[in-house]
């Protein structure tokens, strides 16, 4: 007997979205309000759940203690996490971008600095761009550095615009579109072929089904 | 207070008693294999001219601890095992009778991302036979690494084969500049398939040859599957390098009934020529250890020759023990 599939789903704005999507997938969990616990099975008990944290759960799955997770395109290049990716699940949209003040010109060539969650992402665009920056790493709120005078711009998620126009900013330039992906552990991907391949195709079902 | 005893750095960490004496035993019947097998042991340098270890992949060279010697040349710590027996063996010290049957055991050392729980240094104990090319050699090199197994006693072991040839056939006749390749590359290791349609699409590549490499990417399996990829491929290199792993496995068949022929992995730095392999076992999450043929890195060190080899990681050889 094979050993079921344990799958990390993230807490946060990706939770809603990846339940109903796995529904639709055929895989129905309830996570139950409040509930302490910290594995779940959906209804079929076919899978094994965890709920982490996004930005923890790219590390569980490429050690391997976890087979398979969703996590933002975001986390997985800022980590530069060593998984595959076999579907986009095309939930989550928006991208990243570089946002500075409406008003003002920015060039990246006065040696600027840019406050960022993702300060490796940042670092590495800045450096395809032959920039020579300087990157603030903020856990938060990071909209609000340009404004206090800690950047000269940010490099953040965007998905409306509103927040940056709320706060006189515009976006610059965008470095990428993000959106949540299946990502899966490379041993699972190997020695649980079968399972992981049944678990791309459910999802492959719904997410790229014939309008 | 505790009085602060003198520590340890990060990413280090000290082996004793009963994890020593598993390494010891494990080495010891490995030891037992190599020498019944007619392998020699080589305990090469630990530290080399830093250009031994990027001769072959210049990609290791950013995980390399590097330093000056009093002449100012630049060292490294041993970050590989496979690049210094090729130094050894090219200094002609060997001799010349061929082929070269080698084993070693020893540590290695590479920066790693400690905040993931991993170590700089971690111990390998590998074989390397250089000097001949032929299916014999490759057979021989994988049974000896499976009776290294057996004789330490692991079970229920699973042999990945690839080829190097089977990517190389269908990547080599496409119309790609080497950043469009690179992206290819990038995707198809991220196994994402409509990504990999797309991206070839993007750049012009023919509907054919899309599913072409569709069907490798897919292909973890067993014998019918490699067939059945066999028969979806139009590439006189890429079928001649799937004749060749049936060959392999069906003359290694009668040592291990556990054999998958995973086309999955793309060889990104094009180290190996030939046979590529890797050994897995369900209680572990990472590869127990791998090798393959690597024809072309000999030349580097100024003596061509052809030569197969594998290692095995030792902490995962004393999980399963």
């Amino acid at each position: 007997m094979t050993r079921k599939l344990l799958i990390a789903l993230p807490k946060g704005r990706l939770l809603d979205k990846s339940i109903d999507l796995m529904g639709k997938a055929g895989i129905t969990v309830a996570p139950g309000d409040g509930s302490r616990l910290l594995f779940i099975e959906d209804q079929e008990r076919l899978f094994r759940f965890v709920m982490l944290k996004p930005v923890d759960i790219p590390v569980y799955v490429e050690s391997g203690v976890i087979d398979a997770g969703i996590c933002g395109s975001d986390i997985l290049r800022e980590l530069e996490s060593d998984v595959n990716e076999p579907l986009d699940l095309q939930i989550g949209r928006c991208a990243l971008v570089v946002a500075g003040p409406a008003e003002k010109e920015i060039s990246y060539r006065r040696n600027i600095h840019v406050a960022t969650k993702y300060p490796r992402t940042a670092a590495r665009f800045f450096k395809g761009k032959n920039a020579h920056v300087h990157i603030v790493k903020l856990e938060g709120s990071v909209e609000i550095a340009p404004l206090l005078g800690l950047a000269d711009v940010i490099v953040d998620l965007v998905e409306t615009g509103r927040t940056l126009k709320e706060n006189g900013m515009k976006v610059l330039e965008e470095i990428s579109p993000v959106s949540a992906k299946l990502i899966v552990n490379r041993t699972a991907m190997k020695i649980k072929a079968k399972q992981v391949n049944n678990l791309i195709s459910q999802f492959d079902r719904v997410v790229y089904a014939n309008p | 207070m505790m009085k602060p005893t003198i520590g340890l750095p990060t990413g280090y960490r000290d082996v004793v008693f009963d994890e020593a004496r598993s390494r010891r035993t494990i080495e010891r019947q490995f030891a037992d294999v190599f020498d019944k097998r007619g392998f020699g042991e080589i305990s090469p340098s630990g530290v080399e001219y830093l250009d031994v270890y990027t001769r072959g992949r210049q990609s290791i060279k950013e995980v390399t601890f590097k330093f000056l010697d009093r002449d100012d040349n630049l060292l490294a710590l041993r970050a590989d095992f496979t690049p210094a027996i090729a130094r050894v063996v090219s200094s002609g010290v060997l001799g010349e009778e061929v082929p070269y049957r080698i084993w070693y055991c020893g540590n290695v050392f590479r920066k790693a991302d400690v905040h993931r729980g991993r170590f700089h240094e971690f111990r390998q104990i590998g074989a390397e036979l250089l000097g001949a090319n032929s299916i014999e050699r490759d057979v021989e090199i994988l049974q000896v690494a499976l009776e290294c197994m057996a004789a330490a006693g692991i079970k229920d072991v699973h042999l990945h084969l690839n080829h190097a040839g089977i990517f190389r056939g269908i990547i080599n006749a496409l119309p790609l500049d080497p950043e469009a390749l690179r992206q290819v590359k990038t995707e198809i290791d991220r196994k994402d398939m409509r990504r990999v349609a797309a991206r070839l699409q993007d750049f012009g590549v023919a509907p054919d040859i899309q599913r072409q490499v569709n069907a490798i990417c897919r292909c973890v399996g067993d014998r019918d599957d490699l067939c059945a990829t066999r028969e979806a491929i139009d590439n006189q290199e890429a079928a001649a390098a799937m004749d060749a792993l049936l060959e392999l496995a069906s003359l290694l068949s009668p040592f291990t009934e556990n054999i998958v022929f995973d086309l999955t992995e793309i060889d990104e730095m094009e180290y190996y020529t030939g046979v590529m392999f890797a050994f897995f076992h369900p209680k572990v999450s990472t590869e127990l250890g791998k090798g393959g043929r690597y024809d072309a890195l000999l030349q580097e060190f100024g003596r061509s020759m052809p030569a197969v080899g594998f290692s095995f990681s030792m902490d995962n050889l004393v999980v399963l023990s």
